[in-house]
């Protein structure tokens, strides 16, 4: 299993130039402010700022081309080290790497490249806009990557598809002492439950109804804790099966505080039936049941705002998530399993569908990172007991809604109108949702409700 | 001996509940099973029940609550009818196929519409094809005794399969007689230890994937289909055996033997039967001793007891008994223009050795009472085409001119 | 007869690039490495600085001795493979031990190409492609006073520079009108060519070598000028040829390598790959499949193979091969990618130069439409490995051109940048 690692992450957007990382580099390691001794390297060009840096790739081409055998990845701290004694002085590395990360050094008359600075990079710490990061991110997959896959290999998801991935570390993270509901849709459709006799999951798993994966969980949960045992209830719901046609089940058992993880894997559509809209499919996307034409142009209402319902249900937990931001999903997990533990935890994951949105599977977390840094879909959680809104990833500036709209093929058609309306909408919920995170607004409408 | 109360068939269906020791009950009230649900809730209020009571917001949520209840390994049962059973129909035709022994009191109630809130049959026969055992009690004493053999007919591990205790709206809802409750340990002796999943469960103990696709146009999954519903079909048949070894052993304990499938009234020496199914059949009884007794009419009664799985042989064995029947039915099938039950009463025929006239008469809709009188009516049309008269193509509707 | 579901025969960057794709995939299937040599894998590019003493012979190997078990891969030296039966899926060694395989990859690199002079078999000469030959080289040096170098390829001119410093007269000898013709334009190679004048080494370029003769122990060489050489030290560095003796009667499609398609799969036969030097592949520019001996092609091409070999789904099939090298020499650096020797009058194509020889400087970039087709570059700043990246990804110049013509090393940075996550 592959192991992750710390990596400084750049933010062009927060940076002005100003070379205090490559200052404190080259102190660092040469005791010298000399840019000609710093390991990072930050150029303008065209308005905009690049990052020279060694990426500490985990398939390093620097070091499958060394051919002195001086350069190898750490695999306990994944930094590559480079070994001054058995480098020959080649620059065969330099060639290698795309990103520049290993360069010469006319002064010291040798490559030199980042080595993290024993764990603590100075350039991070120098940085005083924020535009390093040291960045844990795929370090909780050493973690996780450790805990079983509960689902098994080979299910038939299409190419890029979000939903498995949600399955599998939810699942992961959960483990195997759960009983998990997929009601009819792509869950279900990739042989979680199974077909023919095999399963595909390593666990308890059925296929409810479409329409009462809420109320199955909670009847199987009843009986759990009349007989003293202690199992996780969790469901994987589509749009559909969650905002539509299952929404009746999932209120009353919101309503009544039943103990269950449920996760809307929201791909805003009937994406396993062949893209039909749902209450969740935005404002004026395309899908085969709101087709673009020369009177229709997609759909015409805004979609329903479901987690925010969630939250008027008075549920223990209540997130919205999104694949691209995988630690912040995994830290709601926590929050939901232990949540459920009193009542309903619900979480709301954001789910581009490369098939029925009409973008490249290789697009997928792009899509994922867009939508929130366009204020799409905003990353937040209810805890009842805090008792409002907060924000996980607030976006401050965000991007314009066309940068999200663009990547995605089934919001081609969309003129210039309708973008404004989207622009607008999008505005207007972060408007709203920032009532929530007002904690007498919240107790208010709970009470007025 | 247990004790003596006197109460209405909701109550006592409530009883049977109690005695029968559910770990969940779910309830969502609709006219005329509301006070079913409301003797439930009180009796849990009361620690009578002691079950987890799921007091939920609807009926199909109802049964599927108690579909992951009894997936964990819970003794269940409900009760609905009417709209609140057609609201129920997705969840309840996938029930008999997870093999889930359920129990669900129909307290029957007519078909809308015209809007109506009273008693009739056309719910429970219009689910009559889904898999489901149906029984109709005729009198307040028998729901109470039925209710208590549904869970150990349901739970048969040759049956597994959830059973409809069916009780008239209206006519044994409401009406009021004197019932014995029986023993709480004498009942637990019958039911005896509860195991409803050890077939198909939702277990982190025992964990596997319930209900994957099955079939498709080639491979194994259509024939994996194929075995999964001849399953249910022998369910179905062994539960007719099941249900006749049940009864008796009720009658052995309790002293009460019902008939189990068929009853038999009074066929020897008549010429000629009507057929009945549940609480009607009181009146018909009356009907035929007096045709007998006042007016020597060799007349006697089949009653129903047991529709589905329809008991044909026991069925054929009590017409073959007799020339002629009249077959009331208290629901209509729209299809064949007569009574459910009329015509499958036909079909049975097949088997019998000599066809019989039969005719079909259709009474007792939205809460109408079918009294002594119709009877008289059908036991005379019935001997009218015993004597050879010609049977109509239209049944005959009880309650046209009342 | 020995078996092995993967069986890799050579051990250098290609072999042990497919190596660990396989191993990526598939942590525990059973894969053999047959390395002809006695030794640990190692790079024949490293071989010039075992030449000249910066390495020493026992460091150079690429792998820590425990990594093949850690791996669960046995590696076997000395295993020579002499013929390939690709219908019974086994190839037979040296030795007469025979092995069986599911999947074969042929890397086995490539041999010094001798060229066809009158005398030449008759004397004794040096060739540099192996350990062995490095350490019989390093030990002549030593002993000898003259040298002569057949050859101004990349081997011949390190080689040059080495015994220089060894101090040895050297006089190198290419029939080519400049040194490193394949890497450098006449301007970049003059540049070079300077570097070593200035230092002592004589150089004889477009110079033919019509016979070789020994004489006691020296050797004398007849040029096409009428010049004669003598030394006693001769290295012949021609170039290499690849290594497909072996495969005679194979099966396996050989032109002037094996012939592979953008999966490294062999031509002719079934379940063999071949990468590296060994391998007769796309090239880059649309040009016809050729041998491309590099390292950089040798790693990507051996891991393609091992990602076809193990059914990886991530393969992408293999863009095609250029000309790519990293050159150091006397305190100078110099690199090159692509189209780096196409000439400013050549239709089709836009060339920036920079060309300061006082400071012993030259920079150059090729353009084609709005893409970099090639770059070279002695003493610049500029990133090789961003130029390659640009040249290879295709990236459209054509908004930025201005700009990245002139901040090459900037702009390039930021467009490398972008594309990292």
């Amino acid at each position: 299993m592959g192991k992750g690692y710390k990596t400084i992450a750049f933010y062009p957007q927060r940076c002005d130039g100003c070379q205090k990382c490559v200052e404190a580099c080259s102190e660092f390691h040469a005791g010298s402010t000399d840019p000609v001794h710093s390991r990072i390297k930050v150029v303008e060009a065209g308005g905009a700022f690049g990052l020279a840096l060694c990426r500490q790739c985990g398939e390093p081409q620097c070091v499958m081309n060394c051919p002195a055998g001086a350069l190898e990845k750490d695999t306990e701290t994944g930094v590559i080290k480079w070994d001054r004694d058995r480098c020959v002085n080649c620059h065969i590395c330099t060639l290698a790497c795309p990103y520049a990360g290993i360069t010469y050094n006319v002064v010291s008359e040798e490559v030199m490249k980042c080595d993290f600075c024993e764990g603590d990079p100075a350039c991070v710490k120098a940085c005083p806009l924020g535009a390093l990061e040291l960045k844990r991110g795929a370090e909780i997959f050493n973690e996780w990557a450790e805990l079983e896959d509960l689902v098994v290999p080979g299910i038939s998801a299409c190419l890029g598809c979000n939903s498995e991935l949600v399955l599998r570390h939810t699942l992961r993270r959960v483990g195997s002492n759960v009983v998990v509901a997929t009601p009819p849709g792509c869950m279900a459709g990739v042989g979680t439950v199974g077909v023919n006799g095999k399963t595909g999951v390593k666990a308890p798993v059925f296929h409810p109804l479409l329409t009462n994966t809420a109320a199955m969980l909670a009847g199987a949960k009843r009986y759990y804790k009349r007989i003293g045992r202690d199992v996780t209830m969790i469901a994987f719901g589509g749009d559909g099966g969650t905002a539509d046609v299952g929404f009746q089940s999932l209120s009353g058992a919101a309503e009544r505080g039943e103990q269950m993880i449920y996760i809307c894997v929201d791909n805003e559509g009937y994406m396993n039936t062949g893209v039909q809209r749902s209450s969740t499919t935005p404002y004026g996307a395309w899908t085969s049941t709101t087709p673009v034409g020369t009177v229709l142009r997609g759909k015409s209402r805004d979609a329903k705002p479901m987690p925010l319902l969630m939250v008027m249900h008075n549920c223990e937990y209540v997130a919205t998530a999104s694949t691209a931001f995988m630690e912040d999903y995994y830290r709601k997990l926590e929050k939901a399993i232990e949540a459920a533990r009193r009542g309903m935890a619900y979480i709301h994951v954001f789910s581009p569908c490369p098939t029925g949105w009409r973008f490249p599977p290789s697009k997928l977390i792009e899509v994922g990172r867009k939508a929130v840094q366009t204020n799409i879909v905003p990353l937040w959680e209810y805890e009842n007991r805090v008792g409002r809104i907060r924000f996980t990833h607030p976006v401050e500036n965000p991007l314009p809604v066309a940068e999200y709209l663009s990547l995605i093929g089934k919001f081609r058609h969309l003129d210039e109108e309708q973008i404004a309306h989207i622009q607008a909408q999008t505005q207007r919920k972060i408007e709203v949702l920032k009532k929530f995170t007002s904690e007498q607004t919240t107790t208010t409408l709970h009470h007025a409700a | 001996m247990g004790k003596v109360i006197v109460c209405d068939g909701n109550e006592a269906a409530a009883w049977g509940v109690a005695l029968a020791r559910p770990d969940m009950v779910a309830v969502y009230p609709i006219t005329p099973q509301s006070s079913l649900a409301e003797y439930i809730s009180q009796f849990v209020a009361d620690g009578i029940i002691k079950a987890d009571l799921m007091d939920v917001e609807g009926e199909h949520s109802v049964l599927s609550v108690l579909q992951g209840a009894a997936l964990a390994g819970a003794r269940t049962f409900t009760a609905s009818c009417g709209q609140g059973l057609a609201f129920m129909f997705e969840p309840y035709f996938r029930t008999p196929p997870l093999r889930l022994p359920i129990v669900m009191s129909i307290v029957t109630r007519d078909g809308i519409t015209p809007q109506s809130v009273w008693g009739g049959q056309q719910d429970a026969m219009t689910v009559r094809e889904t898999g489901w055992v149906h029984m109709h009690c005729e009198n307040v004493q028998e729901v109470l005794d039925t209710v208590i053999m549904a869970f150990k007919i349901a739970e048969h591990r040759d049956v597994m399969l959830p059973v409809n205790v069916n009780h008239d709206g209206n006519y044994l809802s409401y009406g009021v007689e004197k019932v014995e409750v029986p023993d709480q340990e004498e009942v637990d002796v019958f039911l005896g230890e509860k195991n409803v999943n050890w077939h198909v469960a939702l277990d982190p103990e025992r964990p596997m994937g319930v209900d994957p696709l099955t079939g498709g146009a080639g491979g194994i999954g259509p024939s994996l289909f194929v075995k999964y519903r001849k399953g249910l079909c022998r369910g179905m048949q062994n539960a007719l055996r099941v249900i006749e070894e049940v009864h008796r052993e009720w009658g052995e304990r309790f002293g009460r033997k019902w008939a189990p499938l068929v009853e038999e009234y009074r066929l020897d020496g008549a010429d000629y039967a009507v057929v009945t199914i549940g609480s009607m059949s009181g009146a018909g009884k009356d009907a035929v001793d007096m045709a007998r007794d006042e007016e020597g009419k060799r007349v006697g009664l089949i009653k129903m007891k047991t529709f589905r799985p329809f008991p044909r042989k026991a069925l054929c064995e009590a017409l073959s008994k007799v020339k002629a029947a009249g077959v009331v039915d208290r629901s209509v099938s729209f299809g064949w223009n007569s009574g459910p039950m009329y015509q499958e009463i036909l079909s049975s025929m097949y088997f019998l050795s000599t066809p019989i006239p039969a005719i079909s008469f259709i009474g007792g809709l939205a809460g109408a009472d079918i009294t002594v009188d119709h009877f008289r009516r059908v036991i005379d049309e019935t001997q009218r085409v015993l004597e050879g008269g010609e049977v109509a193509s239209e049944p005959i509707w009880l309650n046209e001119s009342t | 007869m020995f078996h092995s579901k993967y069986l890799i025969v050579g051990a250098s960057h290609a072999g042990l690039s497919a190596l660990d794709a396989i191993r990526l995939i598939e942590p525990e299937g059973e894969v053999t490495l047959l390395c002809a040599e006695s030794t640990p894998p190692y790079s024949p590019t490293i071989l010039p600085y075992v030449v000249s003493g910066e390495v020493r012979a026992e460091e150079v190997f690429l792998r820590r001795s425990d990594r093949f078990e850690r791996m669960g891969v046995r590696f076997e030296a000395g295993a020579r493979v002499v013929s390939v039966q690709a219908g019974d899926h086994s190839v037979e060694l040296e030795s007469g031990e025979k092995w069986e395989y599911e999947k074969l990859l042929l890397a086995t690199g490539a041999a010094p190409s001798i060229p066809r002079i009158e005398g030449l078999e008759g004397v004794s000469y040096h060739v540099l492609r192996t350990l062995e030959d490095a350490e019989k080289l390093r030990a002549a040096m030593s002993a000898a006073k003259e040298a002569i170098v057949l050859g101004a390829g990349l081997i011949g001119m390190h080689a040059a520079e080495n015994m220089l410093k060894a101090g040895l007269k050297v006089r190198v000898v290419e029939a080519l009108d400049q040194v490193l013709p394949a890497y450098f334009d006449p301007r970049g190679a003059d540049l070079i060519e300077r570097a070593f004048l200035e230092q002592g080494i004589e150089i004889l370029t477009g110079e033919r070598v019509e016979g070789v003769a020994q004489s006691g122990g020296r050797v004398e060489l007849s040029l096409s000028s009428g010049k004669t050489l003598s030394g006693d030290l001769l290295l012949v560095s021609t170039g290499v040829k690849p290594r497909t003796e072996y495969l005679k009667g194979s099966g396996v499609e050989v032109e002037e390598g094996v012939v592979v398609d953008d999966r490294m799969r062999a031509g002719g036969v079934e379940d063999v790959w071949a990468a590296g030097d060994v391998a007769q592949a796309r090239g880059f520019f649309g040009d016809s499949k050729r041998v491309n001996a590099t390292v950089l092609s040798a790693v990507e091409q051996g891991r393609i193979a091992g990602m076809d070999m193990v059914g990886d789904s991530a393969l992408q099939p293999y863009g095609g091969g250029m000309a790519v090298n990293t050159y150091t020499f006397f305190k100078h650096r110099a690199f090159s990618v692509g189209m780096g020797k196409v000439s400013e009058s050549e239709d089709d194509f836009e060339v920036d130069q920079v060309y300061l020889p006082s400071s012993f400087c030259y920079q150059k970039l090729v353009f084609s439409g709005g893409y970099l087709v090639g770059a070279s570059g002695i003493n610049t700043e500029l990133d090789p490995g961003v130029l390659y990246q640009l040249i290879r990804r295709k990236v459209n110049l054509e908004e930025e051109k201005g700009v990245f013509s002139a901040k090459p090393l900037e702009m390039g940075r930021v467009l490398m940048s972008q594309v990292w996550r």
